[in-house]
Formats: structure tokens, C-alpha cells, sequence
């Protein structure tokens, strides 16, 4: 370590940004902690809440005692009854309409699924009091919820808290009674299940399986497909799974750039004591104790920007992955930390700097003595046959052949300013054309759509008449629930064969004609090698239905198309409906005391989503973009340092400072140039690469908008900071004195 | 910054190309600062062959580079070549320094990535941008021509000798016409017949009615110059240094303690040139 800092004495500046930009290196590499910070964070939160592992959806279970029917089933341990609807709130006078909140009714107090705590304040102990989630309403505010039947209900804000189970999600948790009275119900409308021991997704499915038949003895159905949550997994860590993987994608991005950063640093290190080296050996050093010292220089500097880093690196996952969880979950988790990849931060920047330091040191040992007494680098230009060709070719102003030529002479550090400024375009690509494509893709999402709104009703069943939509021309009643198709979760959509709600332009085949026909998305009915006239097994909360195939539509999701008739009778309810599609910004279809919920705001719900996606790309592009900044800073500030004799020699014969600029700038010009260049290509190849592993991932069709309206931006950005970073630097060497820097090169 | 000369109260012919007044070079501040050059009163004349002698650390570098305007003095005023030059920004002091000095130093410090013929053509281009390329080709021929490297005009600076080195230095100081040039050691690292080389050069260019400043160890060849200025702690002037070959030791700064005696006065005659 004292090496270390009579290193820092001999040149501060240097080896202090050498030092930050290896942290930052180190730092960033944490990125590849966030998938582990953030599944760890929602592990903890599942545990802490004693999470079910099987969630059914059902209509009124009435007065059926719940976990006493369960108990004969082997793997239950623990069943419980909640409830879920949804209500309009208001201040108390003037109920609002709109939005709907979720109402989510449970055992308050004596919960041991999905425990429900407060943060603030304390749980409901009355019927007339309620819990909500963070940002729903003030503790002591009075909320008028309007349920089932148009009754209102008066409910005194107590706590703000939940359970991590709706983390994310606005609710209003209150009693298990109050909640049934708002639903309309006798019973409760959706049972969890925590197992005794096998979490498996198998087991987990047959012991659903097994509660299923029980209810159906029972005349409970189910309303939507069981949620099975395996392995101690919290629900939505699947989900937070697809961001964390492009986040790790990004994260390799930081790593490339730390190995770039730790190769030439380190290399720069060894390689500026040649002389220095050389003097040792004149004086009879070995060369295995000099290569030694020489290392173990290397080392102590990567062990001085672990201290930094791994603290910096722990920092900006925990920052990310809370952003991440905030932002998609609402949970704020605690301090976590990757101890594979802090190990395996320290163990990167120390051993590849021993790896990078041992060639560099004997590349620099095996100098013949009197050429590295004699010149600097030990490496003077004009040794090698690609320096004497270019030196043979007076292309360009003088000071435009000296850039060039030491591009050439300095190789090592031209590839790795190329790299730097590569590895910052291509991020800066990858993260604007993953804004674009979502842009585009949610925009999709919706093209094919007609309908202005979109109003369901509280509850998870079919629980509108058919024929109230009759009343309204511009309106339909549909059907929009949950399938499975080929281990895919798929949305399954019954409509009318005429229906005006979705544009019936296939790609192929032909709209619904029989009860049995089905229209499928084209992309995922490629995944799945589906062709028109197959037949399909699509499973339903109600059970497998078989359909058959006629055509492909342009929906770019994972939907399947039927007629709404067959799907009610298939789910059960014939004749019933839970969605009523509207071509105007509110139907006017009477729910005859259900309560509305309307969906006209889907695309700003998706414009928010969107908004929090890049949010935390940006932010991740931005350390990588910083990361690489500090490189391309940290290379230019060892290349001018090394330079400045050079420099302050083109200065004694009349140079200015523009000049040097100009010889400077120049020298980076072709280096900016090609790495703007690899760097579009590689931000287009990452891009398409991301794109095409959420499409294979999700099976949809997500369609590359590849950001080209960015790239002045992007070119911009690169080349002004690369020009200013070079003008601080030239600012910096030439500011000394020039007899002073000539009389050091003695 | 133009300066104007006051008239010679003699009325001689002396016309001084180099001009300072009180010049001082301070590093540091307090108890740590350390003195380069400590109240310098000198002048040089036009066409003349001045040479700085002294021990290592007497100042002679320092106030070699303040009279090239390679540094900048911390007190005083040094007028060179008509221009004050100690009040130039940077930028306006490496023009100067452009069209009005040629400067050798012991390192040669030519640029490692040009040729010779480029070294030199590069000192035109940043001298007088107007001149064109062809003229500077053929400038930069000339100069490489009259230090006998012809032959040698594409050869990198690591493909060229010491001494050839040195002279394409020489070259390149020469090429511009300055009216000033200071060589900084310019045999140091040269072996006798590759300095004596140098130093006729040098002389050549005086011959010119170029004014150089010579800065050296080198006893002998400080005789050759026109005139000896010995430096000691910074300070012009050491009576008990002893001789210079050649010179008789009460011309060597012999005059110091006389009153009412100019700095220019301080100074010896060198034999001739």
C-alpha cells in the first residue's frame, strides 16, 4: 500500500481518476447484483408475510366453512377466505364514480396468510374502519365507498400499510364482513392456501387441482385460473424476473467496460516505468523482483479502487433494485448485498489486474536495456513496420500526421478509446431504442382495438346480463378472462361474431363464423407452430375447451379470439358476461347496481409503466454512459500526461494550445468516429438481441423500433464530451510552464 | 506588446536584442520557495554570441528559458526582440516565441512521430502560417541541406543519431530566421566532434546577425562566445568562481563593486567569434 500512495504523491491526479474510474468499474459490475438484491428483497417481504402459495379465485362460497373443507387435503396446511371487489370512492358527500378501488376484505388481526400490518397508525378493529395502502388516503380521512348495489359505505382511514401481496396497488383493506356487504356476497370469493411442504409447481397444481373438486362438490366454481406461487417465490417475482435479466444484460455492458478500463489502466501503469524499470536493471535488479514490484503495484492500485468500488457497486444495486421494486412492486426493501458478485468484483479487479500487470511488467523487463534507458516508453515510434508505413505516407497538415501516427504507435489505448466510446453509444442506443419499442409496442398493444372504454364490474365472475348491453348501440358485452395455451398464460377474449370492438382484418385465414372457431394472435400462433385449422386446447378457470383455428389476427400479444357465447357456456355462465366494450368514453349500458369500473385510461397506464421502465434504464445507462465517460477521460488523461514533453516541445516552436487541441481532437476524431460507428452496430445488434429475448420470453410480438432519430443526439453527446473532456485535458498539460515540462523529460 | 527602446545615452551602435530589468523566477511561496533567478539586470545586443556559464543550480537554464519565453518571470520586466514579453498570455508568448526564437535544447525534444523534413517544416507552419506548403517543402530542404542531413530529410528521429539529431534541432531553430536563439546545452549530449559541429552552426547563424545565447558547462566552448555571463545562485556574477579558459580573470565580472555600473557591464568579453 505505501507504493500505492508514493505512487498518488508522484502524479495525485492521475492515479486518483485511474483509481475512481477502476472503482466506478468495480462499482458498476453491482449491477449484476440487482436480480439478487431485488428477488432476496421480495423473498424477505413473502416471508414476512406469510404469503399463500395457491390463490383461487371463486364465486360465493356462501357458508361453506372453507378450511374445514380443505383440511382432508394432504399438502394443505392453512386455507383462509378473503375477499376482493371493487368499489368507487369518494370524500364522503360527492362519491366519485371513477377511479375504482380495489377492496380487499381479510380476517383482520387474525390473519396467518397474506398478514396485512400497518405502517402508520393501527389496524381496522370495526366494521366502519379501513387500512390503505400508501397514498390511497390520509389516517382519520372518511371514505364513501360506493359497492355492490349502489351502497355506500362510510369507512374512517386508521392505518396506511398492507401486505405485500397487493404491493404496488392501491387497496382498502377492512374487514372480511364489510368487504362481503360491498361485493354483494354471503361468503368470500377467493381462498389462499399455504402448503405443509411440497412447493413444487407440480404439487402445488395438484393440491389446487384437489381444492378445485372439493369446491365444485360444493357448487363453488372457480373464476379465474389458480395462481400457484412455488418455491417460497413471492408472486410477482417472475415478472420483476424479466426486468432484472435486462438489467443484467446491461450489467455485462458495465462489465466489458471494467475489463477495457482495468486492461489499459493497468497496462498504462506498468508501461510508463520502462525507464524507471530500466535504471533498476542498470543497477542490477532482477527482473523477477522488478516484474514482482511492478505487480504488486498493479494490485495495490486495484485493491485501493476495490475499497472504493465494492461500496460504490453495493450502492447503485440497492439504489436500482429499489427503484425497480418501488416502482413495479411499492415495496421499499431494506439494505442487501450480492456477496458472490462483491467476491466476485474483488476477485476481477485484483486478479485481472495481476494478469494484465504480469504481461505488461514483462513486456517492459524484456526491453533491451539501452533502448528503455534511452527512450521514454521504451517503444519509440518508428520500431515497428505499420509505424514506418504510416510515417511514409504525408497525408494531411503536419499536425494531422502526428495524430495519426500516434494512433498508430499507440495502439493498445486507440482499441480501448474505440471500446470506451463504443460500449457508451451502443448504450446509449440500447437504452433509447428500448424507450421507442415500448412506445411502439404499447401503442400496438392498442391499434387493432376499437373501443373508447372498457367497464367491468366488482368481482372476478361473469356478472353481467347479456342482453343489457342490448340498450346501446355503440356498446357490446364481452368476455375477458385468463387461459393457458401451451404453458402460456393467454388472454382469451369472447365477442360477438359481428363485433365493431377489434378490427377484423387478419393477417390469414377468417374472423369467428362457428361456435367453435378461434382467431389467434399471429406472433405467438407462430412461436407455437399453430396453423389455421388446428385445433387448440385452451384451459379455462372452468376447464380445457378445444377450439379450432381460422385465422390469425395482427394482435401482437398472446390472445385468443372467441365467440362470447360458446366461452360463457364454456365458463359455466351462459348467457353472462363481465365486460362491456363501448365505443364512446363511458357506456351508457344500465349495470343494474353493479359497480362500474371503467378502463378508458389504458394507454396512460401504460405511458406510467413506460415511464418507470426507463426511469430505471436510464438510470442504468447512465452509470454505464458514466462509467465509460471516466474511461474514455482516464485514457485521454494518461495518453496527454504521457505525451506532455511531446507537447510542451510543439509549444517551445510557436504551438498554441489549439494547436495541441487540434492535435489532440484530431487523434480522437478517427477513434470517436469508429467507435460511434461499432458502437450503432452493436447497439443495434443489442437491441434487436433484448427485443428478441422478451419476444421468445414472452411470446409476443415486441417488433425492434430501432432509435435512429437519437443518433445526432447520441453522436452528439459522445463527440462534445469527448471534445470537452479532451480540452480539459490539454488545458491541464498545458498550463504548466513549457521550460518546466522540457526540463522534466531530461 | 510592442516596447520602444530608449536612446542609448552613449550614442554607441549597441543595439539590444534582449533587455532585463529586475528579472526574478521564484517557485514556491514562504520558507519553501525556492529562487531561480534573483533580481537579473542583462542585456544582449544584436548579432551576438552571449554564453551563460555556471555551476548546476546557479540559475543559467532558468534564465535561458525566461529570455526564450519557455517561462514566465515572477518580478521584473524582459523586454526581448522589441516585444515585453513577460506580460504575454500563453498563447500570444508561443506566437512569439514562433517568429522570433529558435530554441536547441540537450534533449533535441523533436516530435518522435515526424520525419526530419516535417520537424522542420513544422517550426515554419506554426512561425508563418502564410508560407506554402511547397515553400515550406523547400525551406525545410534548405535547412536540412545547410546542416548536412540532405540525405537524411525522411528519417524518423529514432532512425537518426545524436548528433544528427541535434542538428536537425539546430535546423529547425534556424529555418524561421529567428532574430534570437537560445541553446540550452546544445553539446551536452553530443560527443566533441558532433558539438564542435553544433557549435559552428550556431556560430553560422550569429554570423547572420542572429543573436545567440548559449548556455553551458562547457567552458571551452563559452570561450568561443563574444561575450561570458557567469551565474551563481541565481544571480549574475561570481568574481571568486574563477577563470574561464581563455579570459583573464579580471575580465570576468571583475567590475561588480564599481558604482553606477550597468548590468551589461557585469559581463565579460568573450575572444571573438
Amino acid at each position: 500500500m505505501s507504493q500505492v500512495f508514493g505512487e498518488i504523491r508522484r502524479a495525485p491526479a492521475r492515479i486518483i481518476v485511474s483509481v475512481f474510474a477502476l472503482a466506478l468499474a468495480i462499482g458498476a459490475i453491482g449491477v449484476f447484483a440487482i436480480p439478487t438484491v431485488a428477488a432476496s428483497s421480495l423473498r424477505d417481504a413473502a416471508h414476512r408475510d406469510q404469503l399463500a402459495q395457491v390463490v383461487m379465485s371463486t364465486t360465493d362460497t356462501g357458508d361453506v366453512d372453507i378450511p374445514a373443507l380443505l383440511t382432508p387435503i394432504e399438502n394443505v396446511e392453512l386455507a383462509e377466505i378473503q375477499v376482493l371487489t371493487h368499489v368507487a370512492v369518494g370524500n364522503g358527500d360527492t362519491p366519485e364514480l371513477s377511479p375504482p378501488i380495489q377492496v380487499v376484505g381479510v380476517e383482520i388481526g387474525q390473519q396467518q396468510i397474506d398478514i396485512v400490518h400497518a405502517d402508520k397508525g393501527r389496524l381496522p378493529e370495526r366494521a366502519d374502519e379501513v387500512l390503505v395502502s400508501d397514498g390511497v388516503a390520509d389516517i382519520g380521512a372518511t371514505i364513501a365507498a360506493v359497492g355492490h348495489g349502489d351502497t355506500t359505505t362510510e369507512l374512517t382511514v386508521v392505518g396506511v400499510g398492507g401486505t405485500s401481496a397487493w404491493s404496488g396497488e392501491d387497496v382498502l383493506f377492512t374487514t372480511l364482513d364489510t368487504a362481503a356487504g360491498m361485493a354483494g356476497l354471503e361468503g368470500a370469493n377467493r381462498v389462499v392456501v399455504v402448503v405443509t411442504h411440497e412447493t413444487n409447481q407440480a404439487d402445488l397444481s395438484a393440491t389446487a387441482e384437489a381444492t378445485a373438486d372439493l369446491f365444485s362438490d360444493e357448487g363453488i366454481a372457480l373464476t379465474l385460473l389458480p395462481e400457484i406461487v412455488p418455491n417460497g417465490e413471492h408472486p410477482i417475482e417472475t415478472d420483476i424476473e424479466e426486468v432484472s435479466t435486462l438489467i443484467g444484460l446491461l450489467g455485462i455492458v458495465a462489465g466489458i467496460v471494467a475489463i477495457v478500463l482495468l486492461g489499459s489502466t493497468t497496462n498504462t501503469l506498468i508501461t510508463e516505468r520502462t525507464r524507471e524499470a530500466a535504471v533498476m536493471r542498470m543497477l542490477g535488479a532482477r527482473r523477477r523482483k522488478l516484474r514482482r514490484r511492478l505487480r504488486r503495484l498493479a494490485v495495490g492500485i486495484a485493491v485501493a479502487a476495490a475499497v472504493i468500488g465494492v461500496p460504490l457497486g453495493i450502492l447503485i444495486s440497492n439504489v436500482i433494485a429499489r427503484m425497480v421494486l418501488q416502482e413495479f412492486v411499492g415495496i421499499t426493501p431494506g439494505l442487501a448485498v450480492s456477496l458472490p458478485v462483491v467476491v466476485g468484483s474483488v476477485a476481477f479487479a485484483v486478479v485481472g489486474a495481476r494478469l494484465v500487470a504480469s504481461r505488461a511488467a514483462r513486456r517492459v523487463t524484456n526491453v533491451p536495456l539501452a533502448s528503455a534507458l534511452r527512450d521514454r516508453d521504451g517503444s519509440p515510434f518508428g520500431r515497428r513496420f505499420g509505424e514506418r508505413l504510416a510515417a511514409g505516407i504525408p497525408i494531411g497538415s503536419l499536425l494531422n500526421r502526428t495524430s495519426i501516427r500516434n494512433v498508430v504507435h499507440r495502439r493498445s489505448r486507440s482499441l480501448a478509446i474505440v471500446g470506451q466510446v463504443t460500449i457508451a453509444v451502443a448504450s446509449l442506443m440500447i437504452v433509447t431504442s428500448f424507450a421507442t419499442t415500448i412506445n411502439d409496442f404499447n401503442v400496438s398493444e392498442l391499434e387493432a382495438w376499437n373501443w373508447q372504454s372498457k367497464t367491468t364490474v366488482a368481482g372476478e365472475g361473469l356478472d353481467i346480463d347479456a342482453e343489457l348491453a342490448d340498450t346501446d348501440p355503440r356498446s357490446e358485452a364481452g368476455i375477458d378472462v385468463i387461459g393457458e395455451l401451451g404453458e402460456w398464460e393467454i388472454e382469451v377474449y369472447g365477442l360477438p361474431a359481428d363485433t365493431l370492438m377489434i378490427n377484423r382484418t387478419l393477417d390469414q385465414g377468417v374472423w369467428i363464423e362457428q361456435p367453435n372457431d378461434a382467431v389467434v394472435s399471429r406472433g405467438f400462433a407462430e412461436r407455437l407452430d399453430i396453423s389455421v385449422g388446428d385445433d387448440i386446447e385452451v384451459l379455462l378457470a372452468s376447464g380445457p375447451a378445444i377450439y379450432q383455428v381460422t385465422g390469425l389476427h395482427p394482435d401482437p400479444l398472446r390472445s385468443v379470439f372467441v365467440g362470447v357465447e360458446t366461452l360463457s357456456t364454456e365458463l359455466g355462465a351462459s348467457g353472462r358476461r363481465n365486460v362491456i366494450y363501448s365505443l364512446d368514453n363511458e357506456t351508457s349500458v344500465e349495470l343494474a347496481g353493479l359497480t362500474a369500473v371503467v378502463h378508458y385510461d389504458a394507454v396512460s397506464e401504460d405511458e406510467t409503466a413506460r415511464r418507470a421502465i426507463m426511469l430505471i434504464f436510464g438510470a442504468i445507462g447512465f452509470v454505464v454512459v458514466a462509467v465509460t465517460g471516466l474511461a474514455i477521460a482516464s485514457g485521454l488523461a494518461v495518453n496527454v500526461y504521457e505525451r506532455r514533453h511531446e507537447f510542451a516541445a510543439l509549444e517551445a516552436i510557436g504551438g498554441r494550445r489549439r494547436d495541441i487541441y487540434r492535435v489532440v481532437s484530431a487523434e480522437l476524431a478517427p477513434l470517436a468516429m469508429l467507435g460511434i460507428g461499432l458502437g450503432l452496430a452493436f447497439g443495434y445488434i443489442g437491441s434487436w438481441a433484448i427485443v428478441d429475448s422478451f419476444e421468445a420470453g414472452d411470446a409476443v410480438e415486441i417488433n425492434l423500433a430501432f432509435a435512429t432519430g437519437a443518433i445526432p443526439a447520441v453522436v452528439a453527446v459522445v463527440v462534445l464530451g469527448s471534445l470537452a473532456i479532451a480540452g480539459l485535458m490539454v488545458r491541464r498539460v498545458t498550463s504548466q510552464p513549457v521550460a518546466e515540462m522540457l526540463r522534466t523529460a531530461a | 506588446m510592442e516596447f520602444t527602446w530608449p536612446i542609448s545615452p552613449s550614442g554607441s551602435a549597441y543595439r539590444p536584442l534582449v533587455q532585463a530589468t529586475d528579472l526574478t523566477r521564484r517557485w514556491g511561496k514562504g520558507t519553501a520557495s525556492h529562487l531561480g533567478v534573483d533580481n537579473v539586470e542583462l542585456s544582449i545586443g544584436q548579432g551576438e554570441l552571449a554564453a551563460i556559464v555556471g555551476p548546476s543550480g546557479s540559475g543559467k537554464s532558468t534564465l535561458g528559458s525566461l529570455i526564450a519565453g519557455l517561462d514566465q518571470p515572477t518580478a521584473g520586466s524582459l523586454v526581448v526582440a522589441g516585444t515585453r514579453i513577460d506580460q504575454l498570455s500563453n498563447d500570444r508568448l508561443a506566437r512569439w516565441r514562433g517568429s522570433n526564437v529558435g530554441i536547441v535544447l540537450q534533449n533535441f525534444h523533436l516530435l518522435p512521430t515526424l520525419t526530419a523534413a516535417e520537424n522542420i517544416e513544422l517550426a515554419l507552419k506554426l512561425s508563418e502560417s502564410r508560407v506554402s506548403r511547397r515553400e515550406r517543402r523547400n525551406r525545410s530542404g534548405e535547412a536540412l541541406a545547410s546542416v548536412g542531413l540532405s540525405d537524411k530529410a525522411k528519417r524518423l528521429p529514432t532512425q537518426l543519431s545524436g548528433g544528427e539529431q541535434q542538428r536537425v534541432a539546430v535546423a529547425r531553430a534556424m529555418v524561421t530566421m529567428p532574430r534570437l536563439i537560445v541553446a540550452d546545452e546544445p553539446t551536452g549530449s553530443l560527443d566533441q566532434e558532433s558539438g564542435h559541429i553544433v557549435f559552428d552552426l550556431l556560430a553560422g547563424a550569429v554570423a547572420n546577425g542572429t543573436t545567440v545565447l548559449l548556455i553551458t558547462h562547457d567552458h571551452e566552448l563559452a570561450g568561443q562566445a563574444d561575450r561570458v555571463i557567469r551565474m551563481l545562485d541565481g544571480r549574475i556574477g561570481d568574481p571568486s568562481a574563477g577563470d574561464i579558459p581563455g579570459q583573464q580573470s579580471s575580465d570576468v565580472l571583475g567590475h561588480r563593486d564599481e558604482p553606477n555600473q550597468s548590468a551589461d557591464e557585469l559581463v565579460s568579453p568573450g575572444r571573438h567569434r
